[in-house]
């Protein structure tokens, strides 16, 4: 099958050297005392400031909620590293949020290991759910769906990630009512360790120490739609 | 030290990187990525080669032999990047002229970049001179197994003035990124996005405007970054290119003219690691309009057309009557050889020396590429003798009467601000010039049509002091021996000048102008002090020999890369 042919694909998001959309006035564009402490810690773990881009793209991520390019010019600036290369890392990384999102970003995996658990069925569930289709965000700005590649918790298939923090796994589509339930009453779910196979049975029940919520290794489901 | 390449023994240098130590000694390995005036990422892969050591036994330190007392080779076990593998002692090396695995494997890199790239050579402004064109040809698969629609990406997007990207073609090599950051610094250019969709880009709001932002697409192996200039103008194989040095500024930039039909389409720059390296700056590229439009077809005498021979008699009968009340202007534009005979033409009539204007502007340079001086030749001038021309002296004597002729060799001294209109009454002009702008022309009552650096055979000595040789890029309308030597015209030619759309086949464009090693003899003839050159060489001979500024720089000598000229200190 051919993909669909996606004009948008052929137009860059800007033309260089045309001024972009602001979203945040230079008044907004200040660093507090501790952010700007902060920063020069980052600063100093590296032998040069290109070694703290991520840390303080991040940083500028969690105080303005995504990164437009005021922000990542903001950001260039304050660690004195060219705004192109900070622009590139940017755009590199997924979890770098270029578009505004809703509060709550959820990314379902659907890489081989969640799609034959049911990675789609959980997808589609959500989209119906939500009412959305993925990429968008609800009406309200609270969700916005996001198909994501390995999330690297195979084991405890399928699952989804909140926001570029905490894993749901086995992922069950009661699980994701009770889910968007807590998120709708700014209830993140907790942190949560899942054990694998061997811990039962070469490892002598193996289990973190740090963190209340584990969950023994179960046998993934089978997608309802695989064939 | 020595290292094995498919079978043979090399020696090397510690700290030589392999890829360019078969490039030196001619063994061709395939790469994109790789550029030896930028960092090596090894991000292309595909220099592939399988690399390997001669086991030693651990105990001993002896060299592990088979039962036929051959070295035994621990090769890596992985194929390595030839372009960041450092040479070691013993180290064997197979290239894929020597491994079916290693062909197989560059081939197999070659069917991966090929997937999204459109392969729309036939519309492509880098076809024919395309490194990912000619390796994949080379080395590449007959085919692809990945009969999908391949991934779109922005087309014609222009980065900057002078600038135009492609993204589908791009194959990430990031050769325009590490040149906008190791090489002009201006860091305007980063890789965005990742996977199948990333190209190069500017950030959002700004724009590629770093004044040497077209090496960029000199150094692309696609055809992703294109002149804006030069888009669509030509293919190159429509086009014959001549090594020769640029006229722009003093640092006497070595380039490639790119000529179809006797226009200059295209100014590349020429590797010259002792003067511009690999590159030149964008504003000597635009120049070339300057060789083309506006330029005079034939002498006229006082505005009305006339020929070559009426010109030289007239030139001839008015010198004759100034009784040496005669000032000659050379020119920091003109070549060596022509301001060495305008010396001689000067000395034929008693007048004095020529002196030429100076057009240094301290501080307008940009301490790289881009000069100080404007003109080619200052140090030419320098070196022979001349002094620059002080305007207000000039004046003086010209508003006294001491003057009746001015002499002007490839010069505009009205439009440089030197003499005015007013001056300039009363006096005889001889005026040799480029272009029908010139704005000294008005006023000329012989004026001579002088043929451009692309169009003669000279010598330039750049700021430094080195002393490089012009070679004609296009052909003058009249026939001359030497320019038909130089140019290779009725030898035995290769194919390179071999199609109906090379330079000299079509007589279209064909300025009507001469060289002053031409026109100056022709004239010094009449007045009865002959000038008998061979050619431009034996002038510069003549000058290499007898004036120790110029020592050792013959027309032989200079070669392509030029010659570095005796230090003569700071003029004076």
């Amino acid at each position: 099958m051919t993909q669909p042919f996606n004009g948008s694909l052929l137009r860059p998001d800007f033309v260089p050297g045309e001024p972009v959309e602001r979203h945040f006035s230079d008044v907004e564009l200040v660093w507090t005392d501790d952010e700007q402490k902060q920063i020069a810690t980052f600063r100093s773990q590296y032998p040069t400031n290109d070694g703290a881009v991520m840390k303080v793209l991040w940083l500028a991520q969690n105080k303005f909620s995504w990164l437009p390019p005021e922000v990542v010019q903001f950001v260039a600036d304050t660690i004195e590293v060219p705004y192109a290369k900070v622009y590139g890392v940017a755009t590199f990384y997924t979890q770098y949020y270029k578009e505004k999102k809703g509060t709550y970003v959820l990314d379902v995996c659907t890489c081989f290991g969640c799609q034959v658990c049911g990675g789609y069925d959980i997808l589609h569930y959500l989209e119906d759910k939500l009412g959305i289709s993925k990429g968008e965000t609800t009406a309200d700005g609270l969700f916005t769906i996001q198909e994501v590649e390995c999330l690297g918790a195979c084991g405890s298939a399928p699952m989804l990630q909140v926001t570029n923090g905490p894993y749901v796994h086995n992922l069950t589509k009661e699980k994701v009512d009770a889910l968007i339930d807590d998120l709708k009453e700014g209830k993140m779910p907790a942190f949560e360790s899942v054990t694998l196979p061997q811990d039962e049975t070469d490892l002598g029940g193996n289990r973190r120490s740090d963190t209340e919520l584990v969950t023994e290794y179960q046998t993934p489901p089978v997608s309802e739609t695989l064939h | 030290m020595n290292v094995i390449i498919d079978g043979q023994s090399f020696e090397f240098e510690p700290g030589d990187l392999l890829l360019q130590f078969c490039l030196d000694r001619g063994i061709e390995i395939p790469h994109f990525c790789y550029h030896p005036a930028l960092s090596v990422p090894a991000n292309c892969r595909q220099c592939l080669v399988q690399a390997g050591l001669p086991a030693r036994d651990r105990a001993t330190g002896d060299l592990v032999r088979d039962e036929n007392g051959k070295p035994v080779v621990n090769y890596f076990p992985k194929p390595q990047t030839s372009c960041s593998l450092e040479l070691s002692d013993g180290m064997v090396v197979h290239t894929q002229y020597d491994s079916e695995e290693v062909a197989a494997m560059q081939a197999d890199n070659l069917e991966l970049m090929l997937i999204n790239h459109p392969l729309d050579c036939p519309i492509c402004d880098q076809a024919g001179e395309c490194p990912l064109q000619i390796q994949a040809y080379k080395y590449g698969p007959e085919g692809s197994r990945f009969e999908f629609e391949k991934v779109h990406k922005p087309k014609r997007v222009q980065l900057g003035p002078n600038v135009v990207l492609d993204a589908e073609r791009c194959i990430n090599c990031t050769r325009c990124t590490r040149f906008t950051t190791e090489v002009s610094k201006s860091h305007q250019l980063s890789i965005i996005g990742r996977g199948d969709t990333n190209y190069p880009m500017t950030a959002p709001g700004q724009v590629f405007d770093d004044p040497y932002s077209m090496n960029v697409c000199d150094i692309c192996p696609v055809g992703a970054l294109t002149e804006d200039y030069f888009r669509f103008k030509a293919r190159v194989w429509e086009m014959s290119s001549t090594p020769s040095v640029s006229d722009f500024g003093g640092k006497g930039i070595n380039v490639d003219y790119w000529v179809r039909d006797n226009h200059i389409l295209r100014i590349i720059p020429r590797e010259n690691l002792s003067v511009n390296e690999y590159w030149m700056p964008d504003a000597a590229r635009l120049v070339y309009e300057r060789y083309n439009e506006n330029r005079p077809q034939g002498p006229t005498l006082a505005g009305n057309a006339s020929d070559w021979e009426a010109a030289y008699d007239e030139v001839a009968n008015i010198l004759k009557a100034a009784n040496g009340k005669v000032v000659f202007l050379g020119s920091a534009y003109a070549t060596v050889e022509d301001n060495y005979l305008l010396m001689k033409l000067a000395e034929a009539v008693g007048a004095d020396a020529p002196q030429y204007i100076s057009r240094i502007q301290v501080g307008s340079g940009d301490n790289w590429l881009i000069s100080d001086d404007p003109a080619p030749n200052t140090q030419g001038c320098e070196r022979l003798g001349m002094n620059p021309l002080d305007p207000v002296l000039l004046k003086a004597k010209l508003a006294g009467g001491e003057i009746d002729v001015l002499y002007v060799l490839e010069e505009d001294p009205i439009a440089a601000g030197v003499l005015s209109a007013d001056d300039l009454l009363g006096i005889k002009v001889i005026l040799h010039h480029y272009h029908t702008t010139n704005e000294t022309l008005a006023h000329a009552d012989v004026a001579l049509p002088a043929a451009m650096c692309v169009e003669t055979i000279g010598t330039y000595v750049n700021e430094t002091g080195r002393a490089q040789r012009l070679r004609p890029a296009k052909m003058i309308r009249s026939m001359n021996r030497s320019l038909m030597m130089e140019a290779g015209v009725g030898q035995s030619r290769t194919d390179r000048h071999g199609t109906p759309f090379d330079r000299w086949y079509n007589e279209d464009h064909q300025i009507d102008c001469q060289p002053g090693w031409e026109v100056l003899p022709a004239i010094a003839e009449r007045l009865g002090a002959p000038m008998s050159y061979k050619s431009p060489a034996a002038i510069m001979a003549e000058v290499a020999e007898a004036n120790p500024a110029f020592s050792g720089a013959t027309h032989k000598a200079m070669d392509l890369l030029g010659v570095a000229l005796q230090d003569i200190g700071e003029p004076v």
